[in-house]
């Protein structure tokens, strides 16, 4: 009795958990195939028109490629200034290790709004004019410390010995860096690229202050929900989410692909 | 001689970790550099197998100097107290490490894979699994196997069986002895326990402060410590200390008793030397603890002056009740002799 009610219970919790989740995410879905400005629910009228219209607009494919190169960027620099970062963070002991540990996190704590602002000041001060340049510089110094964090999860509970076994065994500098350190710290390397592309890629308050007259996805959808909404705006974020999903599933490919072949290789 | 220490230092700072140490190691010797912690030992394994620079001194193997030689350019390899073996990597992939650095193809390496699986008693099929899958025991092996893959002319151990249970840890002391008796190869072992030391060396080195205070075989070592700390490190011995009292007069003062011609300042009696019933030199104690240690017991005997003596007597010694007192002696020549 008590495990069909303890049954039934926990079936109600992962639906409400699920629902809760997933249906702002659906609505989404259902206001893009709408045809009106208001949503009334269900639609007198299914269309697929404001897909035709996006897909057919040159700022959709502009406001993506912003997005996308910005985001490129900023997990090329995020994974190589994260990995000296977390080798300086967990890997070393040096003084002022914990006050750069502390000044490094720092930033993750500031509300994203405030950072925004201080970041647009900083370029005004220094005669910067921002660009989808500068924001990658934004979106760096908040993801940085992030990814930081992620890849020196990986040493802890890494024995450094392993360094030291490798010289011994006969593998010089850049041997022990290829085969050992950096095998122990990848997986880590992966979720912290994946977590900087995301992040950079769903960006809209640093964006907002330091993007300048690029529009990146984010901004472009709040600024016309706020302004202009139409069914347009939801299907372009349907898409949105679908090319980044895309481009998520294609990179962890990539990765799996390329350590088939090096297994195969060994 | 296959290495040389010559006048070998190294200071962290202020402290000498490893100061003047002058040593020469034959080929396919079995070598135990005993020390507590803190003795300098890891420091100076670290320093043969080039993971750290000496501050002083000369190493050479065979007569080339190696003393700037870093540690991937030295013939040796060695076995860490951690093991240190590549999580991410297979039994096979560790095993094959150090030639595939030299850039062995697959196919020979795979093979002397296999072989060294079986010198270390693996079986093959562990060639493929993942280190994090086998037990403290297979991991010791899969080390040990690594460490021969490089075809090394000397095998370094820094502590590896110290983190290992009792019984694991005395079958594969064995195994170590034998594995050093089939391959011939040089062992320079690191170690704490002097009972581990005496049962696999040939030799055995003792390590105090950073220093090496008295090399010798293990009967050597047993029979004539060279000092009181090597003496106590054996376990529980009796030290006695002489008194000179002028005149050519001398006596133990812990018993009280005359000694005719003191070898030395300090005398070391072993517990199983101390016997119930008359001898050369006899005293009155007091039994104040018993044990039993199976085939024997052991007694803690206190003396008229409040020192406690140890003795260890075959059988269960049912006579030797707590309270009570008996005559127990030792023979003059049970008596180890010490300067200091």
């Amino acid at each position: 009795m008590q495990g069909r009610h303890t049954g039934a219970l926990r079936a109600l919790w992962i639906v409400a958990i699920l629902a809760f989740l997933y249906i702002p995410i659906i609505s989404v879905l259902l206001a893009s195939m709408a045809n009106t400005r208001y949503m009334r629910f269900p639609h007198k009228v299914w269309t697929l028109d404001a897909y035709r219209e996006a897909i057919a607009s040159f700022t959709t494919w502009q406001i993506h490629s912003i997005s996308f190169w910005i985001a490129f960027f900023v997990v090329i620099f995020a994974v190589i200034l994260g990995t000296l970062g977390a080798v300086a963070f967990a890997r070393f002991d040096w003084r002022g290790r914990s006050l750069f540990q502390r000044l490094l996190v720092l930033p993750i704590f500031f509300p994203q709004p405030v950072l925004g602002l201080a970041l647009l000041l900083s370029l005004n001060a220094v005669g910067l004019s921002p660009s989808w340049k500068t924001a990658i510089l934004a979106h760096l110094v908040w993801i940085v410390p992030i990814v930081t964090l992620i890849i020196s999860i990986r040493f802890f509970g890494y024995d450094p010995t392993q360094e030291e076994a490798a010289r011994d065994l006969g593998a010089n500098n850049w041997q022990v860096i290829r085969e050992v350190t950096l095998p122990a710290l990848w997986p880590g390397i992966f979720s912290g690229g994946l977590f900087a592309f995301l992040l950079s890629w769903s960006n809209l308050p640093l964006s907002i202050y330091t993007s300048g007259p690029d529009t990146p996805l984010p901004v472009w959808l709040f600024t016309r929900t706020a302004t202009n909404y139409s069914p347009l705006v939801p299907s372009v974020a349907v898409i949105g989410t679908l090319i980044s999903a895309c481009l998520v599933i294609s990179f962890a490919l990539i990765v799996l692909a390329i350590r088939g072949l090096q297994r195969r290789r060994a | 001689m296959i290495l040389s220490l010559a006048s070998l230092s190294k200071t962290f700072g202020t402290t000498k970790a490893v100061d003047d140490v002058s040593l020469t190691i034959p080929e396919g010797e079995f070598l135990t550099i005993v020390g507590p912690s803190g003795s300098g030992k890891s420091t100076l394994v670290r320093l043969l197998a080039g993971l750290e620079t000496p501050s002083g001194g000369d190493l050479f193997l065979r007569e080339a100097r190696i003393t700037d030689t870093p540690a991937n350019k030295r013939p040796t390899a060695m076995v860490f107290q951690s093991l240190a073996l590549f999580d991410h990597r297979s039994v096979g992939q560790n095993i094959e490490f150090a030639m595939k650095m030299k850039g062995v193809p697959a196919l020979a390496r795979r093979a002397r894979a296999m072989e060294l699986l079986q010198l270390v008693r693996l079986p093959a099929e562990y060639y493929s699994r993942s280190v994090t899958q086998c037990s403290g025991g297979e991991r010791q092996r899969v080390a040990l196997a690594r460490a021969f893959a490089s075809d090394p002319e000397i095998l370094f151990f820094d502590e590896p069986l110290s983190a290992i249970d009792y019984r694991l840890r005395k079958t594969l002391e064995v195994e170590l002895k034998e594995l050093h008796q089939r391959t011939g190869r040089t062992f320079v072992y690191i170690t704490h326990s002097l009972e581990e030391a005496m049962v696999m060396s040939d030799r055995i080195a003792i390590m105090q402060d950073g220093r090496i205070i008295q090399t010798g075989t293990p009967a050597q070592i047993y029979g004539a410590p060279a000092n009181r700390f090597v003496a106590s490190f054996m376990g529980e011995v009796n030290i006695l200390t002489v008194e000179n009292k002028g005149d050519g007069q001398a006596a133990f003062v812990e018993i009280g008793q005359p000694i005719a011609k003191p070898g030395g300042a300090y005398a070391m009696v072993r517990p199983e030397a101390l016997a119930q019933g008359a001898g050369d030199i006899s005293a009155q104690l007091t039994v104040t603890q018993r044990l039993m240690l199976g085939s024997r017991t052991q007694v803690h005997l206190s003396s008229e002056t409040g020192a406690i003596l140890i003795s260890e007597i075959p059988g269960t010694a049912p006579d030797l009740l707590i309270g009570s007192t008996h005559s127990f002696s030792f023979a003059t020549q049970d008596i180890a002799w010490m300067e200091t």
